[in-house]
This record gives structure tokens, C-alpha cells and sequence, in this order.
């Protein structure tokens, strides 16, 4: 059997093909090779900035208190000096129809608001308050609510967490609850969660708890290795809806 | 049948040149597919380059970067200004990054009402905006755990409901975050000590010491943890410029970030983000050590839970219940003064 001899030195064009043969696999594979997929990405979730404003839930009347009406911001007694209210306490409303009032028991315009000045709301032993002082007015019978209120463990908090700054302002109850309606409506939920490991992946309307990846999350969340049988009760299988009474 | 002449001539082709009789262009051939085949290995093997940001490279300076405790302060202002610059070069925004120590005797603490949390999640995208969470793939610090009624159990619950409104009668809403413990798990297995307690109770996290094990994920009880898979990716428009160096500023793929009480604002008095975006009131905040504090008046005066209290990690995030009276809300309680309502009947 014959050496072999070297070959290359034999041919001398060869390395401007060498050449051009690396240089177009080195540019190929870096240009057109398929990027690697460093984890599933989905679209941001579009959220709406004044979904998540921190202000107050509700914009509130002022002392002296005054509503926008034809343009210009008339304070109550501007128009009340000339319009009593009939006598006849229980009545579909004629004026200011877009109040609801459903507040349970208090079923009543001047339980609240004094009768002489529209300006102003009235306790039942006949104080009057000024539209800033909302919070002494509910006191009357939500006493408990008040307590919690004033020690700060109810209702929101603004500004500083450190009551020394004084830059804490706590929120009085109008600005949260609806004073004519105070139970606090429905809202609709900013979207579930899409990320890596928490559930499946590209759905953007998971079911629940019903991967692979779902239940090892479940388990861990709950702190015990083995299978729970009440697991699945509250996971809907997809496509299913969760029965509704 | 071939002649014995070209039969010698076949065998010598198979066997390749002779020394006597050098054959240039068969050679050349062999030699250029084995020499293309190993630079397709090579190319292959370099082919990962491409993928390599610019902004991911380590410079030299980062690389030598000593751990965050150990840092005098000039060094610190020479990794702040690295990461202003980085910052700037990626977003078109030249961030207000600092280094925010605890302040002295504070050690915050976290209150969440379960009576009136009604699950809207809005804690939760008011946190992705604040902290500069990834968008994509979306890394979120807040879970809200929608649980059965009359149970506790974790097993239970499901953070992926999506009804079209909330509350749900037969649900309640859970928010589950890092819960800052006193004594926590995720600080125990860091391998490089790259993320511990502070001393106003805030576990932190130096992101340019983390390596990225995922040991401090599997450690903690209450799935606070987030690893970055994927480098993060995040608007310029939505990047929030105000950042500290513990907390929100921009993380790289490969290390774990999670919840820190918004370190950034709290630590200059604020309020958390999450706390501000609550529409209900349900979030409280404030200095464990000041009595007056709202989150000390509840724990003092409510009726407060600790989440897996039996794992030992003493919480710094406290969940709490109110008193009810459905009877003052019942809506079919008519006033008796009214005239359309039966008249009481009679004392005899």
C-alpha cells in the first residue's frame, strides 16, 4: 500500500477555495442557523395605567360641597333656596337621579343630609357637619368600622407608612365607598398570571390548575410532597366553566 | 471482463496517489471536505456568539465586582455609575439608581385583610410596573390565591382563575408574596451568600452575586422566588427610572429576583406600589417597632395569621380577618318606621 502524501501543498489554488468554503459556513451559521429557544415568551399583558393609579376610588365633594350643573360648579343651597324638597320623605327622585340608594336600613335623604342646609349632612341628635367630616357622620352606626378606622386598620392609607413624617393621609370613607351605595361593586380582574412556572405556557386564559406543571407548583405551594385528593376539586379541566348558581 | 491493465489502473485509483505519481486535484478534494467539516464543527461550536448581547458581556469592571457587603462606598458609587451607564446605553434613560440602607430602628412589617380583598389583581400589575419585572416572559412577585371558602389549605386554591368579575361568592382572594421571613429558608441554602436579611427585615437579593442554582427557590415554603430564564425583556417607555441597587434595577437572565417591600420607596417612607394600587384598603404597611404604626394597632387588636406557621420561617407578612355584621349590610332589612313595612306588633 502506497504513502499517502501530504496533498494540500500539491494544489496551490486550494486555500482561497478553503477559504471561501469556511468563510460561507461560518457566515450561514451565524446568520441563517435557527436562534436557540432560550424559554417561551408571550406577549405582555396590556394593562391600563389608571388600572393601577394610586388615588383615591373615588373623587369626593369638598366643604363647602358643590356639583358641576350647566357649566358651572353650583354649590347646594344655590339651587335649594329656591327648591324645597316635598314633605313626602319616600319618592322617586325628580333631581339628582343618578343616585342608587341602597344602604340598607337607611333608606332615608335626611337621615344624612340636613333638611334647613343642603350644605351640610346632620347626626341624629342634630350636629351639623361640613362634606369634609363624612367619617364622624358614619360613626353614628358604624361604630365598630370607625374604631378600626381611626386606629388605621381599616380603610386605605396614603403617603408615608410612618405616622410621625405626617405625610400620612388616610382616605375617609367617601372616598372608597359610595355613601348612597356602600357595599362595593364587582370588578373585573386584571389577567392571570402567564409566567414560567406558573402554570402553562401561551394560554393567556389557563382554566386552572390542571398541567404537569400546575400540580408539581400545587404541591409544593401546599407544602406536601404527595398527592392531595382535594387538588383537583377546585381545578376545572380547560374549556370547561365552573358552575355557576 | 477488463483488461489486466485496467484492472492495475482501477486498484490504483482506489489506493490512492503513489509517491511516484502525485495526484493534486484528489488530494485537494480530501483534504478540503475534511478541513470543511471541521470548521462547520468549529462555526458550530462558536455558533452560541451570535446569541451574545452586547449588554450581556461581562465588562471586566462588573466581573471584579466584590460582593455588596464588602463594598466601601466609592466602590459602590463605581457600580452605581456602571449600572447608570448600562442602564442608560439599553433604555435611553438615565436611571436615579442608589444605594438606600435600612434606616434605624425599623423593621417593617406587611398586614393583609382577607375580609376585603376581592382578588382584582391589581397589586399585582402595580408591582411589574414599579419593579421592573420582565414583560416577557412575565415574571410577577404577587400570586392572588383564589381559595374555597371554609378552608385554609393551599392545595385548594388557584391562582389562575379568570372570571369576568370578582369577588366570588364561594371563593376568598389570598395574595401570596415574599413574606420576609425572620428566620428564612432562601438566605440558609444561598451557596454564595447572595442574598440575605437586612437589618429592617427585607431579604435582599445582589443580583450581580447571584449564580443563578435555584436553591433558594426550592427552599422557600411560599413560592416567592422568581428565576429569570430568559433575559428579561421590558419596554423603554414602561421602565421605572427610580431604582435602587438592592430592589428595582434591571436584572440580567440568570439570576433570581423576588419581592423586597419596594425597597426603593420604603425606605425613603413610602408605600409600597401594591399597596397603593389596592382599591379595597386590604394592604398595610408600616414599622413593627412604632406602636402607633397601623400594622402594630393590628396586630394588637385583629385576629392575625402567619401562612405555614408550622415551617418555622417567622413571617414579617401577617394576614388578618375583620369583624363582620352581615346583618347591618342585609339589603332585605327594611326600615320599620316605614309605612309600607308590617307594624310591630304590640308589646303586651
Amino acid at each position: 500500500m502506497p504513502v499517502r502524501p501530504s496533498g494540500i501543498t500539491n494544489a496551490s489554488f486550494a486555500p482561497w477555495i478553503v477559504a471561501l468554503v469556511f468563510l460561507a459556513l461560518a457566515a450561514w451559521l451565524t446568520f441563517f442557523s435557527a436562534r436557540p429557544d432560550l424559554g417561551p415568551t408571550v406577549s405582555a399583558a396590556l394593562i391600563e395605567q389608571a388600572d393601577i393609579r394610586p388615588e383615591p376610588r373615588r373623587h369626593v365633594l369638598g366643604e363647602p360641597a358643590a356639583i358641576p350643573m350647566g357649566g358651572y360648579s353650583l354649590r347646594c343651597m344655590e339651587c335649594h333656596r329656591f327648591f324645597q324638597s316635598p314633605p313626602v320623605e319616600r319618592r322617586i327622585l325628580t333631581q339628582h337621579t343618578h343616585i342608587v340608594l341602597r344602604h340598607g336600613q337607611n333608606t332615608r335623604c335626611f337621615n344624612c343630609h340636613d333638611r334647613a342646609d343642603r350644605g351640610k349632612l346632620i347626626r341624629y341628635d342634630g350636629t351639623r357637619l361640613g362634606f369634609d367630616q363624612v367619617p364622624r357622620l358614619c360613626s353614628e352606626c358604624h361604630g365598630t368600622v370607625y374604631r378600626d378606622w381611626e386606629r388605621g386598620t381599616h380603610g386605605k392609607t396614603l403617603g408615608s407608612w410612618d405616622p410621625a413624617s405626617g405625610k400620612q393621609r388616610r382616605l375617609a370613607c367617601h372616598e372608597c365607598h359610595d355613601p348612597h351605595a356602600p357595599a362595593y361593586p364587582d370588578y373585573v380582574p386584571l389577567p392571570p398570571p402567564n409566567t414560567l412556572r406558573m402554570g402553562e405556557q401561551g394560554s393567556g386564559h389557563s382554566a386552572g390548575i390542571d398541567s404537569e406543571h400546575g400540580q408539581a407548583e400545587s404541591a409544593t405551594l401546599g407544602g406536601s410532597g404527595h398527592d392531595s385528593p382535594l387538588m383537583h376539586r377546585s381545578s376545572m379541566p380547560r374549556g370547561t366553566k365552573e358552575p355557576t348558581e | 471482463m477488463t483488461t489486466p491493465t485496467s484492472a492495475t489502473t482501477d486498484v490504483r485509483i482506489w489506493d490512492g496517489p503513489s509517491a511516484d505519481a502525485p495526484q493534486p486535484r484528489r488530494s485537494f478534494l480530501r483534504s478540503a471536505v475534511a478541513g470543511a467539516a471541521g470548521l462547520a464543527a468549529f462555526a458550530a461550536a462558536l455558533s452560541p456568539l451570535k446569541d451574545l448581547d452586547v449588554m450581556e458581556l461581562a465588562d471586566p469592571q462588573a466581573f471584579l465586582q466584590k460582593h455588596y457587603k464588602e463594598m466601601t462606598p466609592a466602590e459602590i458609587e463605581v457600580a452605581l455609575e456602571r449600572i447608570r451607564n448600562k442602564v442608560e446605553a439599553r433604555y435611553g434613560v438615565r436611571p436615579d439608581i442608589r444605594d438606600l440602607r435600612p434606616q434605624a430602628g425599623v423593621e417593617f412589617a406587611y398586614a393583609l385583610n382577607l375580609s376585603r380583598c376581592i382578588g382584582c389583581r391589581k397589586c399585582v400589575y402595580a408591582c411589574v410596573a414599579e419593579n421592573n419585572q420582565s414583560r416577557s416572559p412575565q415574571i410577577q412577585y404577587i400570586r392572588v390565591v383564589e381559595m374555597p371558602r371554609g378552608t385554609l389549605d393551599l392545595e385548594r386554591g388557584n391562582h389562575h382563575y379568570d372570571r369576568p368579575r370578582v369577588p366570588d361568592n364561594d371563593h376568598y382572594y389570598m395574595p401570596v408574596q415574599c413574606h420576609q421571613c425572620a428566620n428564612p429558608p432562601c438566605v440558609k441554602v444561598c451557596p454564595v451568600e447572595a442574598t440575605w436579611k437586612e437589618p429592617d427585615g427585607v431579604v435582599v437579593i445582589d443580583y450581580d452575586w447571584c449564580i443563578g442554582c435555584r436553591y433558594c427557590e426550592a427552599a422557600c415554603p411560599y413560592w416567592a422566588r422568581r428565576f429569570n430564564f430568559a433575559e428579561p425583556t421590558l419596554p423603554k417607555e414602561e421602565l421605572n427610572p427610580t431604582m435602587s441597587y438592592l430592589s428595582n434595577r434591571p436584572r440580567p437572565r440568570g439570576v433570581m429576583e423576588k419581592c423586597h417591600f419596594c425597597l426603593q420607596r420604603t425606605r425613603e417612607g413610602r408605600m409600597p406600589a401594591c399597596l397603593e394600587a389596592c382599591p379595597t384598603g386590604s394592604r398595610k404597611f408600616g414599622n413593627l417597632l412604632d406602636p402607633t404604626s397601623e400594622v402594630s394597632q393590628i396586630l394588637k387588636t385583629k385576629r392575625v395569621f402567619v401562612l405555614k406557621e408550622e415551617v418555622g420561617t417567622l413571617p414579617r407578612f401577617f394576614y388578618y380577618f375583620d369583624e363582620r355584621y352581615p346583618s347591618a349590610h342585609d339589603e332585605n332589612v327594611d326600615d320599620p318606621r316605614l309605612p309600607t313595612s308590617p307594624a310591630p306588633e304590640a308589646r303586651p
